[in-house]
């Protein structure tokens, strides 16, 4: 394995059947490894607009059943709202750790990327973090 | 280590035959890198595999070789992967925690008809040699050498252990961070 960048028309890339030998399959790699970097940085603002939205969903059940509580002084008639509110955070947090598993693997596949030392795919990888963050940043502020 | 050099095959490819295709295509990108060391680049793994024969893990003395030590690595990567997330909340946690405390300073200013006015000042943040400060040092370098064991295991391009990182790092997320949002719910609301 060089470990030194280079300029190089092949490269085999993370898998056994992703090896090309011509600029245009370095071509169609780069822009694979490019998409995967802007939908690596989707999947972070993703993670952190679900969260915000399940905490400020569920604080307003949460709240509801508070008052509910205080005004029929009765436990048995929220029950159906306590587990229908549990089973929506569940749902809600496991969807986020489902997309924090993605996150992780995404981003050591863009590292074995990068460890091929193909200057081409590195262009793509920093030019694809670029894009997505340019792209999925302004959204984290949108409510 | 001798029959690596004669046959020029990676160590993970000594498992199974689904690997053997891969040596063709690993000769072609020598001849175009110019190096003689063609040897050199057979001794790690640039694809994914599945295997158990002859990996090395880390360290020089922690080689697998058996399916039975395989099982083991795979749970003790998973448990590494756990507790690194399980490692970044509790940093997190200790953070806010350590910042409740605030530092009210007052400062005379002087006002607009000649009177002086008191501006308060108000830092958050922790002084430089405290105990959470130095705390969270000490996590910090243990979660920075973590990781980078977590690179070098994924490095290996082994597949059992990469779904190990992977899964135990969802998990460690999914039960560490339950925890936390619970907390974050009644502390956000409080401040």
């Amino acid at each position: 394995m060089a470990m030194h960048f280079i300029f190089s028309d092949e490269v085999v890339l993370l898998f056994d059947f992703w090896s090309v030998h011509s600029p245009a399959g370095v071509a169609l790699s780069v822009l694979v490894i490019l998409l995967l970097a802007v939908l690596y940085e989707g999947i972070k603002v993703g993670k952190a607009r679900l969260l915000h939205q399940a905490l400020t969903s569920l604080s307003i059940s949460t709240s509801q059943q508070l008052i509910e509580e205080t005004d029929q002084h009765s436990t048995s008639s929220d029950s159906p709202h306590v587990s229908r509110t549990r089973l929506r955070w569940f749902l809600c947090h496991f969807g986020q750790s489902l997309l924090h598993v993605a996150q992780v693997v995404i981003g050591y596949f863009m590292m074995l990327a990068v460890m091929s030392y193909n200057t081409w795919i590195f262009f793509g990888v920093v030019l694809g973090s670029g894009v997505g963050y340019y792209l999925a940043y302004p959204l984290l502020s949108m409510t | 280590m001798g029959h690596f050099h004669h046959v020029g095959m990676s160590m993970g490819m000594s498992s199974g035959d689904d690997n053997s295709t891969m040596a063709p295509s690993h000769h072609h990108p020598t001849s175009s890198a110019s190096h003689s060391h063609s040897h050199m680049m057979m001794m790690m793994p640039m694809t994914f595999y599945f295997g158990f024969k002859n990996v090395e893990l880390l360290f020089s003395g922690l080689v697998i070789n058996t399916a039975g030590e395989m099982a083991g690595a795979f749970v003790a990567v998973f448990l590494l992967a756990m507790f690194y997330e399980g490692l970044k909340i509790a940093r997190e946690g200790l953070l806010r925690k350590s910042q409740v405390s605030i530092r009210y300073n007052s400062m005379p200013v002087p006002g607009p008809n000649g009177t002086i006015l008191m501006e308060t000042h108000k830092t958050v943040g922790q002084q430089m040699l405290s105990f959470p400060h130095l705390l969270q040092t000490v996590l910090h370098i243990i979660q920075v050498v973590i990781s980078y064991f977590l690179m070098l295991i994924f490095m290996t391009y082994n597949g059992y252990l990469c779904i190990a990182v992977a899964a135990g790092a969802g998990m460690g997320y999914f039960l560490f961070s339950w925890k936390k949002a619970v907390v974050v719910d009644i502390t956000e609301h409080c401040h």
